[in-house]
């Protein structure tokens, strides 16, 4: 054993560290079980089917409708927005810093996409709203520019820097051979990175969108200043929506603690962490068979 | 043979635009920023109180500012040891084991937890359940749970980072774990350490949705009080911005939280930077 000669004491710290370290990390299911706790009548009251999937959330009717669907759809609609307006660029810019871009101009990249995830996300609500909607309001004569698209197409700026990042890893993670394989057959570097680099690093690429998808979804300040929040099932890009992040941060300073409103605030926020989490969690699995298949082809 | 020529021109155009795209973006958010919100910087600025009606539409943001630094260090408090234990019972008492590969997917899945959920239930458990109310505390605490898992897992990889080397050579001469721990690998992985630190610091101090449903209030005087409301500055902004107080005073709020998040994230790029070149020496 490689640490046979380790004392007592040694043993005693480690148990310390782990029990410290797991107490910190069962704060997730903390988390999880307070709130399933707090919004239990919900469950078993209005139901999870109605709950989810009817259509209206009016807390002030009498009886009062909660229902998350139009958020869950806005939700839904605006994060994957946002992915289909990052996800070329980002994937272009991963594939640009890996293989085509000047080591100057990559030093000078690679802080700048650190520094761009630096930027508060309610800055970026902020010059949305202020420059964006105005833009699309004079520009294309929109009654009022808030809009899921808007929201969508700052959340992309938000995402961009985690795809670039996370997909450029995947591609220089492809080992080298394939790289002087392709080289010494005589392709062009551009064959090269579309043929024989992205197929390799494709699940890494696809697992850095996963990623992005679980941030979008749970961004608050962006969509909460741009989406519009309007209570309705959104019917197209442009319609406006409140997803239910914005939901949250709306409603919850107004409802009475311990009344239906606060307990469904409760169930919505418990719904938005167990999709996010999902989410983390299938991509763990499948960037954990991903590493498997690169190294299978060694 | 000429029409791939051309197909790879247009692909090469299209990474190059995307590559400069992204330093536009930066470019563009900042000269804005400065553009409308740097002439109205000023001492006052900084040291003045709002005032004007309605209220933030004239005077200065210093609440704000010491409500942010409060917040910040709260949530330093709450979140830097724990974090710090974490990073070394994965790095060096459980690595390769299976409790480190559990807590590790534990950390993973919290640091993906949207930080309207983090206020959510520090607001029900502190704010509500516990009967603190809005309070700095409570912000604190929020912040501090958000930035827990990002702390560990750069302090965790800056352990890593560390040549295996010393750990094999201090244990060939006998000595123990910890003595290890504290003489070589700790100091070793300072830099990177510290610059997880303030890597979590500029997160927290950007952070708008925990405080806003936990800590954050329109107006507070005299911060410093655990179980009073405060002021912070992502919170101020988007109260000017939505309530439409004042666009000049917004802009300059903005431009003073990015300068302030810019600088933080700056000297944590440049500390790992050195971590890097220690370690490759």
């Amino acid at each position: 054993m490689r640490y046979s000669l380790a004392s007592q004491r040694d043993k005693f710290w480690g148990a310390f560290f782990f029990l410290i370290a797991l107490i910190c990390s069962l704060l997730l299911a903390a988390v999880l079980l307070f709130m399933l706790k707090e919004s239990w009548p919900v469950w078993t009251e209005i139901g999870a089917k109605s709950f989810l999937l009817a259509t209206a959330w009016n807390p002030m009717a009498s009886p009062p409708e909660f229902s998350i669907a139009p958020m869950l759809v806005s939700t839904i609609w605006v994060a994957a927005g946002s992915l289909l307006i990052a996800a070329p660029i980002g994937f272009a810019c991963a594939i640009f810093l890996a293989e085509f871009a000047p080591a100057p101009l990559a030093d000078i990249l690679r802080p700048v996409l650190n520094i761009l995830t630096g930027i508060p996300s309610v800055v970026y609500g902020f010059l949305g709203a202020a420059v964006l909607v105005r833009f699309f309001e004079r520009s294309l004569g929109w009654s009022s520019g808030e809009s899921l698209f808007l929201a969508s197409l700052v959340l992309a700026l938000m995402v961009l820097p985690f795809i670039v990042a996370n997909s450029e890893a995947a591609l220089r993670s492809v080992p080298a051979e394939y790289r002087y394989a392709a080289l010494a057959l005589g392709v062009s570097k551009t064959h090269l990175a579309i043929h024989v680099l992205v197929p390799l690093a494709r699940k890494g690429m696809l697992g850095s969108l996963a990623l992005a998808f679980g941030r979008a979804a749970g961004e608050t300040m962006a969509v909460l200043m741009l989406a519009g929040n309007i209570l309705l099932t959104p019917g197209s890009w442009l319609d406006k929506g409140e997803p239910l992040p914005a939901l949250i941060a709306l409603e919850l300073g107004s409802a009475v603690p311990g009344s239906p409103h606060y307990q469904a605030l409760l169930a919505a926020g418990l719904v938005l962490v167990v999709i996010v989490m999902i989410i983390n969690l299938l991509l763990n699995n499948y960037l954990h068979t991903a590493r498997n298949e690169v190294n299978r082809f060694e | 043979m000429n029409r791939r020529k051309i197909r790879d021109g247009a692909f090469l155009t299209l990474l190059w635009a995307s590559g400069l795209f992204m330093l536009f973006v930066l470019a563009s958010v900042l000269i804005y920023l400065l553009q409308r919100g740097g002439r109205f910087i000023s001492r006052e600025f900084i040291l003045g109180t709002p005032g004007g009606f309605p209220l933030g539409s004239e005077g200065g943001i210093l609440p704000a500012i010491q409500g942010t630094l409060m917040l910040v260090f709260l949530a330093l408090c709450f979140s830097v040891v724990p974090a710090l234990i974490t990073a070394i019972f994965l790095s060096e008492y459980g690595r390769n084991t299976r409790f480190a590969h559990i807590i590790n997917l534990l950390v993973q899945s919290m640091a993906g937890i949207p930080s309207i959920i983090t206020g959510l239930f520090v607001y029900a458990l502190c704010v509500v359940e516990m009967g603190w109310g809005i309070c700095l505390l409570a912000g604190g605490l929020a912040l501090g749970i958000m930035i827990f898992p990002v702390i560990t897992v750069s302090c965790r990889d800056a352990l890593m980072a560390v040549n295996d080397d010393y750990r094999l050579s201090a244990e060939s001469l006998g000595a123990s774990r910890s003595y290890t721990l504290r003489r070589i690998i700790l100091p070793q992985a300072t830099t990177g350490i510290l610059s997880g630190i303030l890597l979590g610091m500029g997160y927290a101090a950007g952070a708008t949705a925990p405080i806003m449903v936990t800590a954050a209030a329109i107006m507070a005087r005299s911060p410093g009080n655990l179980f009073e409301p405060i002021m912070a500055l992502p919170y101020h902004l988007y109260i000017l911005f939505n309530e439409h107080i004042s666009m000049d005073q917004a802009y300059a709020t903005a431009l003073v939280l990015v300068l302030l998040l810019l600088l933080l994230n700056s000297i944590a790029l440049w500390l790992n930077r050195q971590q890097e070149r220690k370690q490759y020496r």
